[in-house]
């Protein structure tokens, strides 16, 4: 077979230049352990029995056949369970193991460990699980009414997890005065994040009684925190290390496997054990994307400046909260687009269901409310007759300006110029020609939307990071990542920056990821800043590594030369440092035995800075994270065709005009631009989440259907590389900012073709062909 | 019962279940956990193997169907310390992120490569709509694969 | 299970007597993923794939005879198959993926019995017969009476199929398959449509077949629809007109792909696809 050699290269990374990612080495020949790939020596099995009812009282449960089992080692219920036995981030409201009441289909009710994967299942199987059933409630809207069941009783607003609103200017007064207004009403689906790795870990009790675990997971350090309070044992009692994921998109941010491992280790007899959901399991237990229902009301003056917003939204959270409140608060920040808009009225609410748990996802609420203003914004602009892009422009935001939810922009905007290029661009400019060189029996159009994404967390959650770096006695450089990489390449870019700084290359570097034994504690792989924030600790770790080392040179310099030196006068190359006026060098190695531990190993703490504008409304929303400081933008493009017969739908183009900030290495960016808006493709088009009665319908890959290669088209990614004066080199998150504007793009390309919208959920062939068909378009040549 | 197999270039005996999974097999008393699963069901692609050069399932085969055969893993494709020409362009053009697909991926991709050495965008999408990749978008795994065709071409000529 | 590797068709016979409740294994994709669902695991396997006799293609004066065990992706790099029988080499590069195309076979396709399965269609219009061997010997059947309804043949216990025999069609016929899925790949079929057409020199039709997929408890073939459009030119009127015939004759579901609204829409429109573009 034809081969080459490993090409780890010892050419110093360079930040701004494309280069292949460190990891990619050992991912592609198999080599990288992920969580998945742990089996510890006589390690068992454990695995969950989970609840057959939406919602219902526990009655009895009868573990006694199970625990008869030969194999079986222990089944546990929440008896077992010593702590709070409650999850969560800001109200901690789910059990790890039910206790009275489940309040989702497929909740978790006992725990049990095995020998085997099969005696497992027929144990899980033996468990008889009683229940008294209760009344369910599946529609948001159905939960905020007072006749409703409640979820979670005493907490003072019933079944609403969240409510809050947000006021500018004159408000909805304003949309009286408008020359023009339209108004749309949009209901967005479910979203699995259908990481290709499911959840999974192994854990073991150490010596000194610390779990320890291997997991699948975005947030080790915030894990331990979480998994204390439950369980009632001091955090530094966990030890959680984190391989690389096999994706997470969100749906690995926070416990998923955690709280069960740990308790499962505490009863195995000093046993490792493993866990590992199958793909059916993934998708009972796993969050999900928020679903919502969104109202718009949108108007402008004759010279179409937008005046005015009104809009709700929406959300469903299901059993429990997640991080319900904080996708809210994004979306209510995001509400009203890219746009000065000064005077809006924007009210949102996310409440409790019986429906699966939504949480995190990519994107974080703002794709959602991108399909809401988006949307109305192409309206608007028909209805007024302007441009849909000059439209966009001439209210686009711009440094200074303030956001339709009052945040005063007081970083690097670059929506004007993303627009700009589009405008320029060939599939903008030809969008005519495209429109009418359809095929028989076909149509096509082109869609159009522009978004923003923020950066971090807001005002109140500190979004730090402590980066750790150690020259080694080899005179290695390693570098301590205490941020999980869940697939979007922030380990390599780590080294790249460490790399850049130090003038090393990949083969004189290695990553230690996530452990809470060894890396220093840093936030979550979330919110478009797990570079950003990182990327800071990391560059100050580096600088101060880099005096040390040029600060030992020196003295050895001076001894072997004889005389007084200056530090300007050292370069450090890879492997070596060199004294450039005598040409005279000192390998690395060198200096790292003239140097204790204690000065090898450089720290750096990096905590981002945050708005400080205080804001009159909205006043609930700012422990969620209201306001934010940074945003990402983009301006991003489809070309459609629909088939008259089918309803089939195919995006045929597809460009990403992006504005992230600098761009630190270009491969990675595009990776994260190109695979974000495939996702949104996804969203959009395929993945026709479907509930009834709180029990999900497509609960594998095959009534699941996420896009295949021959579904999503090339990607054209044009760039506009503000430098951002808070990013490390200037550049901004860019994790999410590409999957939130396809869906509304999509939308409002298929809205130009038919003609009319689809406003309710996943734009699916069906749906499109009945659309077609009301419109008198079916069939047409 | 006793299955006789090549097994990554190597004569190899196992006792197992007739009907223990093939992934099962190769990861867990193999310890090749380069074979992902990812769905158990035949839908996604990330337990690909080579059975006889052919891209099959790991997933759906079970360990008496290996009697006689050869296998490759994403193990056996290049020796220790070096890459094959697939996986080297799969690096070089980003096509990895979280990487989970890329075993399964890199062996559809042989198995595409060696039906048809210069397949076009097209086919090369077609041949690869057994693996599903969740956060590339196949873009650059589709690059990947028109590198490593250019490549192969250059050394057969 | 155990899973066991008859070397002849004399062998298989045996172990049906030996196994009462044995199942035979192809390529797999259907039944194991079937058995990891449901349980339900017989006491053996009966794998076919060194059954030789199970694995040839004949080609005669005028039929083909295809053996079950001969895979999709086999099927779809035939000569035979390309020239002759276009409508089965369109259903047999969209089935599935390539992976499974290596695996599955035709006989285990049909043996699925599923009204989406895409193989179907094309045997209905290209006439196919089904050759059945078991205990009590052997018997050909036609495969609208060998699929009994959804995952439902008229095997019985110790039957199982040989092959698939196909007459050859006449030299100027068209025939094609068009499926619509959920996506472009790896898809299960929401709705498809097979033909078979050959028209007089005046366009009109000489003879035509059509049998949808997906659209009723099995592959529905419409009689009245056929006869409807002998004899006529196939304009987009005539078509849509048929199509209106068509869709009050199937007998669609509502399941978690697609409504029976849908499904009804497309089996009219999916005659305008595939004999007008």
């Amino acid at each position: 077979m034809c081969q080459s050699s490993r090409p780890l290269t010892s050419a110093p990374s360079v930040i701004g230049q494309s280069a292949p990612r460190a990891d990619a080495l050992t991912k592609v020949t198999g080599e990288e352990r992920y969580a998945t790939d742990y089996y510890p020596e006589n390690h068992l099995w454990a695995g969950i029995k989970r609840a057959a009812y939406p919602h219902a009282r526990i009655t009895s449960i009868d573990i006694s056949q199970a625990k008869g089992m030969v194999g079986v080692v222990a089944v546990l219920t929440s008896k077992d369970v010593q702590g709070s036995n409650r999850l969560g981030i800001f109200e901690k409201d789910q059990p790890i193991l039910a206790d009275g009441i489940v309040r989702h289909y497929g909740e978790a009710v006992a725990l049990v460990t095995a020998e085997t994967k099969e005696i497992l299942k027929q144990a899980l199987a033996a468990i008889v699980v009683e229940y008294e059933p209760l009344a369910a409630v599946f529609d948001p809207q159905a939960a905020m009414s007072k006749e409703s069941v409640i979820l979670h009783p005493g907490r003072a607003d019933g079944n609403v997890l969240l409510s809050d609103e947000i006021s500018c200017g004159r408000g909805v007064e304003a949309l009286a005065d408008c020359e023009f207004t339209a108004e749309v009403s949009i209901e967005v689906n479910w979203q699995d994040h259908a990481f290709l790795e499911t959840e999974a870990g192994v854990a073991w009790l150490e010596a000194d009684g610390t779990i320890a675990m291997i997991a699948s997971t975005q947030t080790p350090f915030r894990d331990r925190l979480e998994l204390a309070e439950a369980l009632k044992i001091p955090p530094t009692k966990f030890r959680v290390m984190a391989p690389y994921l096999g994706g997470a998109f969100g749906g690995k941010d926070g416990i998923t496997v955690q709280g069960f491992l740990a308790l499962a280790a505490l009863h195995a007899g000093g046993r490792a054990v493993k866990m590992w959901y199958e793909r059916e399991e993934h998708f009972l237990a796993g969050t999900k994307r928020h679903p919502a229902i969104m109202k718009y009301k949108l108007g402008c003056d004759q010279q179409g400046m937008l005046q005015a917003l009104d809009c709700s939204i929406l959300m469903d959270t299901g059993a429990y909260s997640a991080m319900g409140g904080e996708v809210l608060e994004l979306a209510m920040e995001h509400a009203g687009g890219p746009y000065c808009i000064p005077n809006t009225r924007i009210k949102g609410a996310v409440v409790y269901t019986n429906n699966p748990i939504a949480s995190a996802f990519r994107g974080f609420g703002v794709p959602q409310v991108a399909a809401g203003i988006e949307q109305a914004v192409d309206e608007l602009a028909k209805t007024a007759g302007f441009d849909l892009l000059q439209f966009r422009l001439k209210n686009a935001v711009r440094r200074g300006s303030v956001t339709p939810t009052g945040v005063l922009l007081t970083q690097t905007v670059g929506l004007s110029e993303c627009l700009k290029k589009v405008a320029d661009h060939r599939l903008w400019r030809e969008r005519e020609l495209w429109q009418n060189s359809a095929p028989a029996f076909k149509r096509r159009g082109v869609g159009l939307a522009a978004c923003y994404h923020a950066v971090g967390f807001g005002p109140v959650i500190p979004d730090y990071a402590n980066a750790k770096l150690e020259l080694a006695a080899d005179g290695h450089i390693r570098v301590f990542a205490g941020v999980s990489d869940m697939g979007q390449g922030n380990a390599a870019t780590y080294m790249q920056i460490v790399g850049h700084i130090l003038f090393q290359g990949y083969d004189n570097m290695e990553i230690v990821l996530p452990d809470t034994a060894c890396t220093l504690p840093s936030c979550s792989s979330s919110a478009s800043r797990t570079t950003f924030t990182y990327g800071n600790a990391i560059t100050g770790a580096a600088d101060i590594l880099k005096e040390r080392i040029l600060a030992r040179a020196l003295l050895l310099f001076s001894f072997q030369l004889l005389e007084q030196l200056n530090v300007q006068d050292l370069v450090l190359l890879p492997g070596r440092i060199v004294h450039q006026p005598s040409g005279r060098e000192v390998p690395l190695q060198l200096i790292a035995g003239f140097m204790d531990e204690s000065e090898r190993i450089a720290t750096y703490s990096y905590t981002c800075p945050v708005n400080k504008q205080v804001l009159p409304t909205g006043k609930k929303l700012r422990h969620h994270g209201y306001p934010h400081r940074v945003f990402s933008y983009a301006v991003q493009l489809v070309r459609l065709q629909v088939d008259t017969l089918t309803g089939e739908i195919e995006v045929c183009d597809l460009l990403n005009c992006i504005e992230a900030g600098s761009v630190l290495n270009p491969q990675v960016f595009e990776q994260q631009i190109q695979g974000g808006a495939a996702q949104g493709i996804g969203y959009a088009l395929f993945e026709d989440f479907a509930l009834k009665e709180g029990k999900i319908r497509t609960n594998d890959f095959s009534t699941y259907i996420l896009p295949t290669a021959m579904d999503i088209p090339n990607m054209e990614t044009v760039v506009v590389p503000l430098a951002e004066d808070d990013g490390p080199y200037g550049m901004k998150g860019a994790g999410e900012i590409s999957i939130d504007g396809i869906l509304s793009a999509i939308a409002n390309g298929v809205a130009a073709i038919i003609g009319t919208r689809i406003t309710q959920g996943t734009l699916t062939g069906e749906k499109i062909l009945l659309a077609l068909r009301q419109a008198g378009k079916e069939a047409v040549r | 019962m006793r299955v006789k197999f090549m097994l990554n270039g190597k004569q190899t005996i196992v006792d197992a279940p007739a009907d223990r999974r093939v992934v099962d097999l190769l990861r867990e008393d193999f310890g090749l956990i380069g074979v992902k699963e990812c769905c158990g069901a035949g839908e996604c692609g990330a337990c690909t193997i080579l059975v006889n050069g052919t891209s099959r399932l790991s997933c759906l085969m079970l360990a008496a169907q290996l009697e006689g055969v050869e296998v490759t893993t994403i193990e056996g494709v290049a020796p220790e310390g070096s890459f094959a020409i697939v996986q080297q362009a799969f690096i070089d053009c980003g096509a990895v992120q979280c990487g989970f697909c890329t075993p399964g991926m890199v062996l559809a991709v042989l198995d595409l490569l060696q039906r048809n050495p210069q397949p076009s965008s097209e086919e090369i999408r077609e041949g690869l709509s057994g693996n599903l990749c969740r956060c590339t978008g196949y873009q650059k795994i589709v690059e990947a694969v028109q590198v490593a065709a250019a490549l192969l071409k250059g050394r057969r000529a | 299970m155990e899973v066991l590797f008859p070397r002849t068709l004399e062998e298989l016979k045996e172990l049906f007597v030996t196994y009462p409740d044995g199942r035979i294994i192809a390529g797999g994709t259907d039944l194991l993923v079937q058995l990891r669902k449901h349980g339900n695991k017989p006491s053996a396997l009966f794998s076919v794939e060194h059954l030789e006799q199970l694995q040839h293609v004949e080609e005669k004066e005028t039929e083909i005879f295809i053996g079950a065990g001969v895979t999709h992706q086999q099927l779809w790099e035939l000569p035979i198959i390309k020239n002759y029988f276009p409508v089965l080499h369109d259903a047999v590069a969209v089935l599935g993926s390539p992976p499974i195309r290596h695996s599955g076979t035709l006989g285990g396709n049909l043996c699925t019995a599923s009204p989406a399965g895409d193989t179907l269609p094309p045997l209905y219009v290209l006439g196919a017969k089904i050759a059945i061997s078991g205990k009590t010997g052997k018997r050909c059947v036609p495969i609208a009476e060998f699929i009994q309804g959804p995952g439902c043949t008229m095997l019985e216990q110790g039957e199982f199929v040989t092959g698939i025999q196909i007459p050859l069609p006449a030299p100027q016929a068209f025939s094609a398959y068009y499926k619509v899925g959920k996506r472009k790949a790896l898809a299960i079929a929401i709705a498809s449509l097979a033909v078979m057409l050959e028209v007089n020199p005046d366009e009109t039709v000489k003879n035509i077949k059509l049998a949808w997929g997906s659209v009723g408890p099995t592959v529905m073939v419409l009689p009245e629809v056929e006869a409807f459009l002998k004899g006529k030119v196939l304009s987009d009127e005539i078509l849509s007109q048929a199509g209106k015939m068509a869709s009050l004759g199937v007998k669609p579901i509502d399941d978690i792909r697609a409504s029976a609204e849908y499904r009804q829409c497309l089996t009219a429109n999916l005659l305008l696809r595939i004999c007008r573009d």
